[in-house]
């Protein structure tokens, strides 16, 4: 029953004076895909390797399964490792790489035989069995890997950015891929990128890591509907920032929030904000509602478009409003028209669509840095 | 117009670089060849069918040669024993005194070697080194080593001086191995013996075939330290040095052509092996399931907790062979300082030797003039020859040629390459020059051009030169100016680094120098006559200061080298 469990681990790089991963607490059930995203140096891929142990924590515990593992050797945790350089021996051909766990645990010939070719019959390269790595492609060479690490028999897969080095096309495919065989085979997966969309499609549930620390775990739809902060609601998906003050309490589960140049918006309260705070509203750009002209809508707010780009799903338009602020709006590009550069525009958007956060300490640029 | 003024440029660019490969430093390499066979009437003679002894020669080169084969063996297997490890160690270790460790592997690379040949003679013979906890030599040296019939203080003094090509190879190829290999071969189950054994091991082959071959021609050459701990045996190379001596030149160049064709054929095994590739693959012979197991379970056993006795054995050799004997010969040379300790007679003393009657300070300040001009020069020609010559080998394809032939100076003994610069341009040959500071400056000219070029290409190859080239160009460089202040700049370290190199070898070389140096002796021939005349206190004296010399250079190539 392998489920993760991570308490307090902490773990420091040259001499103490670069906190990798700093008290990080996480809990992955047995069954689950779960993802580890962030920024590059967030500390993601430092608690994967730790999770193997390729990395040695400062401190804290780590639990395989209820078996405590902080203090064994990567060989004895029974784990999988896919990574993102794929790490074929050169020296082997793919059938030698693909039974390489079997044979250095000693496994029974026949049994090595037959897991070597169900692994490989699995990844659709069993005819390939005899090549050598550097002859495959890209997606080819991650697919053995794949087959590799589950060939040792392992329960918990560790994917360190294993799509990270493969050209977009089949990086969307290979995803899809690897969350079936996850799912067929019941294994329990972690999965480290930093492409926050890759996340959403492959995995159950998410952690957001930043300078270390992991700032929100949840479903998909939870980071997406329910951002915790500014950075994960600008991480995950995309936000516009409003900066503004609480004017007043407006009904039971609203506030009225005064942003530049005087423009007052309703907007969700989050309960603990009183008037007279200043706060952020998050917007997505596909949350606004968008016509030409003067119109009347909910939380209007008026402006010209200054750039239109076409984007296949999409089309994007950067408007900036009256107030001088600038807002990315974006529309699905089959539904309804397009408008274009210099037109007059209203955008408008309801308040449960708009998230409100307190203003952040160190201002809103500092706390939306990816690194 | 301008084009072909460009190409004119070019070709005579191109000649004079193949002209000067040719005459400084093939011909003196292959000359020995043509040599023989010109000659092959007075060789046979004089080999196999002497009017007096027969063919008593041809035995003798016989025994003396597979004496030499096979203690270069000996000395390889003991080197991939000692080295690999520390290789290993040194590559993937972060710890203090690292960069020490390094400089001590170097150190073994650039010291004269007959200095520590009486430095090691010293340590481990008579009762002056470690003798003197006994009260009596510890290993002398006519003891040898049991069933392969090698000296015991030979095999010392050649694995101190070869097993830094085995480590520096080795090393450099396992620090550009990706971890990630082992590190997957870890999470799939495999302990960290085991994972040497399966992925680091094999991948490393080629590194050691290379630095193997290397440290093979190097003994297989040794001169300068064998010649002092011989005592009664004999190696190829030394006997080649005592016929020339004896004016045996027939026998002695028949020799020299065997020594050449062994270095080349070993190079060549390990070119056509190599060559293949990655695709040396192990013929995949299978265990049995249960010693397979076996192993395996030793395997993870071993991974434990003593894994670092491997450490420390190489460590505990490197000290006994080489830090050992340094700091023995300085030590000593404070003991002889004003009277020998062993007579009590000053005549025996340092400042007896040096300063008294027989005076040999002067003799080796005359001689470190000597070495230092031939060094300087030979380097300063060498490398005149060597960056252009880095450029036609990168530019042309027939270049690769060029490079291959040129690292035969590189593994051929020098005994037999000064053989054949003295036959070439000696009295004998062309009679140009007599042997004397100029053949010597020729003949080391042979080995310094590769000496160079190696760290130089090496730094070629590392930097992307062609591309900062063609950058420079589309900004509007010419090709000169593309040279002069993007692709120069760019080899700087690697040229200063084989300058330094060539430079050392140069001071420290013995066995070549031997041949021809008439009566311009530099510092290590007297260093050999010292101990031979067994003016003992001067030797250890002049072996010291060699030693001092060789820090001070290694002082300066760490400082060229690191970053």
């Amino acid at each position: 029953m392998p489920n993760v469990k991570l308490v307090n681990v902490r773990k420091t790089f040259a001499k103490g004076r670069v906190v990798a991963v700093d008290q990080v607490n996480l809990h992955v059930h047995d069954k689950e895909y779960f993802a580890l995203v962030g920024p590059s140096g967030c500390g993601k891929t430092t608690t994967l390797r730790m999770i193997a142990g390729l990395v040695e924590p400062d401190e804290g515990q780590i639990f395989i399964g209820d078996r405590l593992v902080s203090e064994l050797p990567p060989e004895d945790r029974d784990i999988g490792y896919v990574f993102q350089q794929y790490a074929l021996f050169p020296n082997m051909d793919v059938w030698d790489n693909v039974t390489y766990g079997p044979t250095v645990k000693a496994w029974e010939d026949r049994k090595r035989e037959r897991i070597g070719r169900e692994m490989l019959q699995m990844v659709r390269l069993y005819e390939r069995a005899d090549a050598v790595p550097r002859e495959l492609s890209g997606g080819m060479m991650q697919r053995v890997a794949l087959s590799r690490a589950l060939a040792a028999g392992a329960e918990l897969l560790l994917l360190d950015e294993p799509l990270g080095a493969l050209d977009a096309k089949i990086r969307t495919e290979l995803r899809y891929e690897i969350r079936k065989l996850v799912k067929d085979l019941d294994l329990t997966a972690i999965h480290v990128t930093h492409d926050q969309s890759e996340a959403m499609a492959v995995s159950d549930r998410i952690a957001v890591m930043k300078k270390g620390r992991i700032l929100q775990v949840g479903t998909p739809h939870e980071l997406y509907m329910k951002p915790q902060g500014i950075f994960v609601a600008n991480f995950i998906g995309e936000s516009n920032f409003l900066e503004g003050r609480i004017v007043r309490k407006e009904g039971k589960a609203g506030v009225i929030v005064r942003l530049r140049g005087d423009f007052d918006v309703k907007s969700r309260s989050n309960g603990r904000l009183k008037a007279g705070a200043k706060v952020v509203l998050a917007i997505r750009p596909e949350a606004f509602e968008l016509v030409q002209g003067k119109e009347k809508l909910e939380n209007s707010l008026v402006g010209v478009i200054e750039k239109v780009r076409f984007e296949g799903t999409d089309i994007r338009y950067e408007i900036r409003l009256v107030n001088d602020e600038k807002v990315i709006v974006v529309r699905p590009s089959l539904g309804g028209e397009w408008l274009e550069e210099d037109n007059n525009v209203t955008i408008g958007f309801s308040p449960e669509k708009s998230h409100m956060f307190p203003y952040p300490e160190k201002g809103l640029r500092a706390e939306l840095e990816l690194e | 117009m301008r084009l072909s003024g460009r190409k004119l440029i070019a070709t005579i660019f191109v000649l004079a670089v193949l002209a000067s490969l040719l005459i400084l430093v093939l011909l003196p390499t292959f000359y020995l060849i043509s040599f023989t066979i010109t000659r092959w009437n007075e060789v046979y003679t004089d080999v196999f069918a002497n009017p007096l002894i027969g063919d008593e020669n041809w035995h003798q080169i016989l025994r003396y040669l597979s004496f030499s084969l096979r203690l270069s063996l000996i000395v390889v297997v003991i080197d991939l024993a000692f080295g690999i490890p520390l290789a290993y160690f040194l590559a993937r270790k972060q710890f203090w005194g690292k960069s020490l460790l390094e400089d001590v592997v170097t150190l073994s690379l650039v010291i004269p070697t007959s200095g520590f040949g009486v430095a090691t003679l010293l340590t481990w013979t008579g009762v002056s080194g470690l003798g003197a906890l006994i009260g009596r030599g510890v290993i002398e040296a006519s003891y040898v080593v049991p069933i392969v019939n090698v000296p015991f203080l030979m095999l010392f003094v050649h694995v101190a001086l070869t097993f830094p090509y085995i480590v520096r190879t080795l090393q450099g190829k396992l620090e550009d191995l990706e971890p990630v290999f082992e590190q997957a071969s870890r999470t799939l189950g495999a302990s960290a013996l085991t994972t040497f054994r399966k992925i680091i091991f094999p991948l490393s082959i080629p590194a050691l075939f290379s630095g193997g071959v290397l440290a093979f021609a190097r003994s297989l050459g040794e001169t300068g330290a064998t010649m002092i701990v011989a005592s009664i045996h004999t190696t190829a190379p030394m006997a080649i040095v005592r016929w020339v001596s004896e004016f045996k030149l027939a026998t002695a160049s028949f020799l020299g052509l065997l020594l050449i064709i062994a270095a080349t054929v070993a190079i060549l095994i390990v070119d056509i092996l190599l060559q293949r590739g990655g695709r040396i693959k192990a013929p995949r012979f299978s265990l049995m399931p249960k010693i397979r197991g076996k192993l395996l379970k030793v395997e993870k056993a071993a991974s434990g907790k003593p894994r670092h006795i491997k450490d420390i054995v190489g460590l505990g050799a490197i000290m006994l062979i080489v830090i050992l004997p340094i700091f023995v010969v300085v030590a000593s040379v404070g003991a002889y300082w004003s009277v020998d300790p062993d007579t009590g007679r000053p005549q025996g003393s340092v400042l007896y030797q040096l300063f008294g009657p027989p005076n040999y300070f002067a003799t080796l300040m005359d001689s470190t003039l000597i070495s230092v001009i031939t060094a300087a020069i030979s380097t300063y020609i060498a490398a005149c020859v060597a960056i252009p010559s880095v450029y036609f080998i990168k530019r042309y394809r027939v270049g690769r040629i060029f490079r291959y032939i040129l690292r035969i100076p590189l593994i051929v003994p020098s005994s037999a390459l000064g053989l054949s610069v003295l036959l070439l341009w000696g009295p004998s040959g062309f009679n140009l020059v007599s042997p004397g500071i100029w053949l010597i400056i020729l003949t080391h000219v042979v080995f310094s051009v590769p000496v160079v070029m190696e760290p130089t290409i090496a730094a070629y190859e590392g930097s992307g030169i062609p591309t900062y080239e063609g950058v420079a160009r589309t900004l509007g460089a010419s090709p000169y100016d593309a040279i002069e202040t993007v692709s120069l700049p760019m080899l700087k370290r690697g040229i200063l680094a084989g300058v330094i190199l060539s430079f050392t070898r140069s001071l420290g070389e013995t066995g070549a120098t031997f041949l021809v140096m008439g009566s311009d002796v530099t510092v290590p021939p007297l260093v050999v006559n010292m101990a031979e005349s067994l003016a003992t206190s001067a030797a250890l004296f002049s072996s010291a200061y060699l030693i001092a010399l060789s820090l001070v250079l290694l002082l300066l190539f760490r400082m060229v080298t690191r970053r």
